[in-house]
């Protein structure tokens, strides 16, 4: 009988052991026994990374708001308030190429957001692509601005980015999306000049940026349409929603269907 | 008829006036006296001619956002940091003319120019420091395009004079300052190279990754 009950004292210590030793493996993350399917490893399926952006996805930044009245245009125009005009015509071009909008801004807030927000408000979404729009009384047509800083690897760059040099991971995207927006531009017959310059919030964002800026359309010596002409910037904004839309045809082109049916619709990886 | 005492009271205030005006006279002298025996006539420094020089300004041009060096003759003191001032008061005095294609506002726009060896980092740099004054910045036109070509033609100059050091900052009156008027960022170094920058045209041969 003593003899017994030693043998069930030892089962029941020996059960224990074994499972504490396999909660504590698990917690681990760790595989604690083979699987029964002939002895091979099968490791846990990874965690899902979040996707690089979403391609159907465009922010667009209509630069200055609030007390920041940018440029004065014109007597009765502030830089603020075209902005703000353009990216409500630019936002239905974009939906009709099939895009959903992002803006920083719908309306003139009474506090001024920083770059510095509204590169955090692009960051967070993971857009395709983001659009910073300003307007200018200086220079001719339209300015397509990417920035200036060199192009670095993403790999050799660390997996950390230095907040104002963010952009240097997707710089070459950039420079295609300002190419993109660039041909459209000239295809409409406007006038586009193409610069890099360093422009906030455009170097703190990891999405392919450019900066739009609308200058005064010149016809001739005595005759211009100014950047705030209806007209003028419903041309514009077709052109560069066409422009992203061929961006989006040459540079992340639609997930395929053996993704799976979990796959989240839109996101590329 | 005059009574008496108001003839003695009006030839009484006639002289009090003299008398008031022949002090305030000497005070006058005196305080001149006082004035140029403080300016010190002898010359301290011995006088130098500056002699004209052959330097390369890099010119902007709104229309079509290049930049391009021309040979310009200006007279220089031998002072780096004056030397660089003058310079850049120089090209910044050519923006303010009436046919220029990058139009300034005239006035003064450079307060300072510094040049520091940055000894914070590995390879010590050799940082110039241009500290421009508030009135210029306030004033200068506001877009991407006017900004950027500003401070690439103040970069080209520098470089082309001082091709020793590597980078540049800006400050406003002293103190950082996160944009030029809005645009253009002044809160970063920028490397000192040559600018001449003509834009590229959009190809089809780069849409493609």
């Amino acid at each position: 009988m003593t003899q017994i009950r030693k043998y069930i004292l030892t089962l029941v210590m020996f059960l224990l052991a074994g499972g504490i030793r396999s909660l504590s493996a698990q917690a681990q993350g760790t595989p604690t026994s083979l699987p029964a399917t002939g002895g091979a490893v099968q490791p846990a399926p990874p965690l899902k990374p979040p996707p690089a952006f979403y391609r159907n996805l465009i922010v667009l930044d209509p630069a200055h708001g609030g007390r920041d009245n940018g440029a004065q245009l014109s007597n009765s125009s502030v830089e603020k308030d075209v902005t703000l005009a353009f990216a409500q015509r630019l936002r239905p071009a974009l939906t009709a190429q099939g895009f959903t909008v992002v803006t920083t801004r719908d309306s003139d807030p009474p506090d001024e957001l920083t770059t510095d927000q509204r590169a955090g408000t692009a960051n967070h979404v993971r857009p395709l692509a983001c659009i910073v729009i300003h307007a200018a009384a200086t220079g001719s047509g339209v300015h397509i601005v990417s920035s200036p800083l060199p192009p670095v690897e993403t790999k050799t760059y660390g997996r950390a980015l230095a907040w104002n040099k963010a952009q240097a991971s997707v710089v070459a995207m950039s420079l295609r999306l300002a190419n993109e927006a660039g041909l459209m531009l000239e295809a409409a017959h406007l006038p586009v000049l193409m610069l890099r310059a360093s422009v906030p919030p455009v170097d703190s964002l990891i999405c392919p940026a450019i900066a739009i800026e609308l200058a005064p359309l010149k016809q001739s010596s005595s005759k211009e349409t100014l950047a705030t002409d209806p007209g003028y910037q419903q041309r514009v904004a077709a052109a560069i929603a066409e422009g992203i839309a061929s961006f989006r045809t040459h540079n992340a082109p639609p997930p395929q269907a053996t993704q799976g049916a979990g796959a989240r619709p839109g996101a590329v990886q | 008829m005059i009574p008496r005492y108001q003839r003695i009271l009006f030839w009484s205030l006639v002289g009090c006036i003299l008398l008031m005006g022949a002090f305030m006279l000497r005070g006058c002298r005196e305080a001149h006296r006082r004035l140029t025996a403080l300016n010190d006539v002898n010359p301290i420094a011995a006088p130098t001619t500056a002699a004209k020089e052959e330097v390369a300004l890099y010119i902007a041009s709104d229309a079509d956002a290049t930049i391009r060096s021309v040979r310009s003759e200006v007279a220089l003191p031998q002072d780096p940091s004056l030397r660089a001032r003058t310079l850049l008061e120089q090209l910044l005095a050519q923006y303010s003319q009436p046919d220029s294609a990058h139009r300034l506002q005239s006035g003064p726009s450079v307060d300072d120019v510094f040049f520091v060896t940055d000894t914070s980092r590995a390879n010590a740099g050799k940082v110039i420091l241009v500290n421009l004054r508030g009135s210029f910045a306030d004033n200068h036109p506001s877009g991407i395009e006017v900004e950027q070509l500003t401070l690439a033609s103040i970069i080209g100059t520098l470089h082309a004079a001082f091709p020793e050091f590597t980078e540049v900052r800006f400050l406003v009156d002293g103190q950082p300052r996160s944009t030029l008027s809005g645009h253009a960022s002044l809160d970063q170094s920028y490397s000192l190279a040559d600018t001449t920058i003509r834009p590229p045209i959009p190809s089809e041969a780069a849409t493609q990754p």
